[in-house]
């Protein structure tokens, strides 16, 4: 059976859908009621205004001339002015001292599938307890999260949730992952390392979803505790990177090398947008990047665009278009490409590079059949990149 | 159409054409303000900087001004001891200063009067200030109070009148109380209280504070006279990143790109009627924080109804101060604010200093 050829029934279609929650549906912002109890404690969500910042020691900053910081969070290195804020908005320049503003107060929290992220090589059918607190160092015109994600934290509604809080909840939850995800992680890189080293005292793993604009310094910190990263690869041209994402694309490729490097298990992720990005050619050279300097084996996945926040023009990107980028990115040699955004493609479920057999059948968010044994394929016996128990 | 909106337009119509007499038809480059041989060199990116002194007495119809377009008018008011080190401004001193300011930029002999041909009885007017620093570098309360009081013997009842910055926050620390209700002047931060959906507004879209979009139909711009470390100086212009829900967003390249289109957006541009800087104190050198070190006595107020007009003097009065105390000037700190110039590109009034009348009263 071939991956082009395989679609599931309506029905099966139907039943997955369910089966997931319409997860794909599912709004990043908020909180799932069904966690409400668990954070009973810290009290509900509520506005955090200006008077429910709480300031926490940044990390990855020093000090300039007067009282002046530089931060050293990510590439944009923000040289903060006394009572200014970084690109940001979440790290504060107090008297000469940097705080963050956004440590232990998550805006948004949901128990979600693990290929919401999406990770399709990790853990694959199980739930991510995932959260986010406000602000990123992009601004992405298309950003789905925008009511957070380009939010300083006084403007959303937050609860006091410090990491060890985070871990319980994904173990009462049965959650083997906690997610940090919806916004831009980077900027609030300190509470990702505490969930991070909380969730490992409590034998969690902890994956982050990011832009990866961030530099060395944190990155290689961030490592040390963190169980997998997504990256989202906006593209493969500087020009997008500037004119659509207000950031730049040659830290972001840095960040993956590194990442290799580093022994991360890295997924990435591509938001095809209608005549910015979804030239074949440029899908092509992204893809021999990945193949040339990643390896073969890296999952990418191809989503669908639609209409968001400041990007209204553009159409929903067509699934033919999708289409071709699959094709592109396996021409190019890579094994693991994944169609996102199209529930019921072939391309959603995962094949065997060796027999062509399909290992893990998806449709939406939903995992209908998970075939790999021991991290192998049970026909041919090749091993699966990815981390499956 | 009835017989009040055709009134209404009338009034309009008028408004805008006296608007563009007094605030010049012709935008010209700033550059040109400090004559080619200025000192300072293009440092801080093509913008000369002002040579010292240069503009100090009013230019009137100097050298390139239209002969039939007359020069917006910024008038600058000193008032010696006006604010004592420690102390609140003497009542008497800040009347006189604000108030023959706002008469002079409004063309008339008394604020109330140049209030009353600015502001329409049934105008919701907003006061922006800019608290971020807190007092001692944000406008004085005393100073917007009399703004108000004039305001209402102009024929704005209190209840239209809102002081109003970002949040309740800053304007408790710069020495405002919040009032949200009553009848009187209230004083409202936007706190979280933005648009739900963003708009564009140039190089960049934000969300606006409700406040401007639903309830403001006229606009006074209180700002302060202050170096800010990244866009060179923050006066009036630099004032509205406080109506947007993503300033955080808006400092690349020296603010450059943002702070003029900002303040092009229709809700800002069309409500704008009077721009009042507080230099009380001022501060040439490390802001946009408070810096005791690099406060001076300015002890003087501006005021005009030319956006622009104001912000190329103030500019001008914080270099004069840099010379003074010897800072290299902002365009040697490559920091020079070229915005201003763009500023008048997009229409919103005049940059360069010998088409400004700078009137001291």
């Amino acid at each position: 059976m071939t991956p082009e050829n395989d679609g599931p029934g309506r029905r099966e279609f139907l039943a997955a859908l369910a089966a997931s929650g319409c997860a794909a549906c599912l709004a990043a912002t908020g909180w799932s009621p069904a966690l409400a109890e668990d954070t009973a404690d810290a009290g509900s969500l509520v506005p955090t205004g200006d008077a429910g910042l709480v300031a926490t020691p940044a990390r990855w900053w020093k000090k300039k001339d007067g009282l002046k910081v530089e931060c050293g969070l990510c590439p944009r290195r923000c040289v903060v002015a006394d009572i200014e804020r970084g690109m940001c908005g979440v790290r504060e320049n107090r008297g000469g001292d940097y705080v963050t503003l956004v440590h232990s107060r998550p805006c948004s929290m949901h128990l979600d599938p693990v290929e919401k992220k999406p990770f399709f090589h990790v853990l694959p059918g199980t739930p991510s307890l995932s959260l986010a607190a406000a602000g990123c160092n992009f601004e992405c015109r298309f950003c789905q999260n925008w009511e957070i994600a380009q939010a300083r934290p006084e403007q959303v509604k937050s609860v006091a949730l410090p990491p060890e809080a985070v871990a319980a909840i994904a173990r009462r939850n049965n959650a083997p992952t906690i997610a940090c995800t919806y916004t831009e992680p980077v900027v609030w890189s300190e509470y990702v390392y505490d969930i991070a080293a909380a969730g490992r005292k409590a034998g969690l793993r902890t994956l982050m979803v990011s832009n990866g604009y961030i530099e060395e310094e944190p990155l290689r910190d961030l490592c040390t505790v963190l169980g997998a990263v997504k990256i989202d690869l906006k593209a493969f041209t500087g020009k997008f990177y500037k004119e659509t994402c207000h950031g730049e694309m040659k830290p972001v490729l840095e960040t993956l090398k590194r990442l290799k490097k580093h022994g991360m298990w890295t997924e990435i992720v591509v938001l095809i947008v209608p005549t910015l990005n979804d030239d074949p050619g440029e899908i092509r050279e992204m893809s021999r990047f990945v193949h040339g300097e990643l390896g073969p084996e890296v999952p990418i996945h191809f989503t669908r665009f639609h209409p968001s926040f400041r990007l209204m023009n553009l159409p929903s990107t067509p699934v033919p278009t999708i289409d071709r980028a699959v094709e592109t990115a396996r021409a190019a040699g890579l094994q693991f490409v994944y169609a996102g955004n199209v529930p019921g493609h072939p391309a959603e479920s995962t094949w065997c590079p060796g027999c062509n057999r399909r290992l893990i059948h998806r449709v939406g968010l939903a995992v209908l059949e998970n075939r790999i044994t021991g991290g192998r394929c049970p026909d041919c016996r090749r091993k699966i990149p990815g981390i499956w128990a | 159409m009835s017989e009040r909106e055709r009134h209404s337009v009338d009034d309009e119509r008028r408004r805008v054409l006296r608007t563009l007499v007094l605030g010049g038809l012709a935008a010209t480059p700033l550059a040109r303000a400090f004559g080619e041989g200025a000192s300072g060199g293009s440092g801080g990116g093509g913008v000369p900087a002002p040579a010292a002194g240069a503009g100090s007495a009013a230019a009137g119809s100097g050298s390139g001004a239209s002969p039939s377009v007359r020069a917006p008018v910024v008038a600058r008011a000193h008032r010696a001891g006006v604010l004592s080190e420690g102390s609140a401004p003497d009542p008497r001193k800040l009347a006189a200063a604000v108030g023959s300011a706002v008469a002079r930029a409004g063309g008339e002999d008394t604020p109330v009067a140049a209030l009353r041909r600015l502001f329409r009885p049934n105008d919701v007017v907003g006061i922006k200030v800019n608290c971020i620093a807190g007092r001692g570098l944000a406008p004085h309360p005393d100073l917007v109070g009399r703004l108000t009081g004039w305001l209402q013997e102009a024929g704005v009842p209190a209840r239209n009148i809102i002081i109003w910055d970002r949040t309740d926050r800053e304007l408790a620390g710069a020495g405002y109380t919040v009032t949200r209700g009553g009848d009187g002047v209230r004083v409202i931060g936007t706190n979280d209280a933005y648009e739900t959906t963003p708009r564009e507004w140039g190089p960049t879209g934000s969300c606006f504070a409700k406040l401007l979009v639903e309830d403001l139909t006229a606009l006074i711009n209180v700002g302060v006279l202050k170096d800010h470390d990244l866009a060179g100086v923050s006066l009036g212009l630099k004032n509205w990143y406080g109506a947007i829900n993503n300033p955080n967003k808006c400092h690349d390249d020296g603010a450059a790109p943002y702070i003029p289109h900002l303040a092009a957006s229709p809700l800002i541009r069309e409500k704008l009627r009077l721009t009042v800087i507080d230099g009380l104190r001022g501060q040439c050198h490390g802001g946009p924080g408070r810096s005791p070190r690099w406060s001076w006595p300015y002890e003087g107020v501006l005021a005009s109804t030319d956006p622009v007009a104001i912000e190329s003097v103030g500019y001008r009065e914080i270099e004069d101060r840099r010379r003074a105390v010897g800072l290299k000037s902002l365009a040697e700190e490559k920091r020079a604010p070229r915005w201003i110039e763009t500023a008048a590109k997009l229409g919103l009034g005049e940059s360069d200093l010998r088409r400004i009348r700078l009137e001291d009263v």
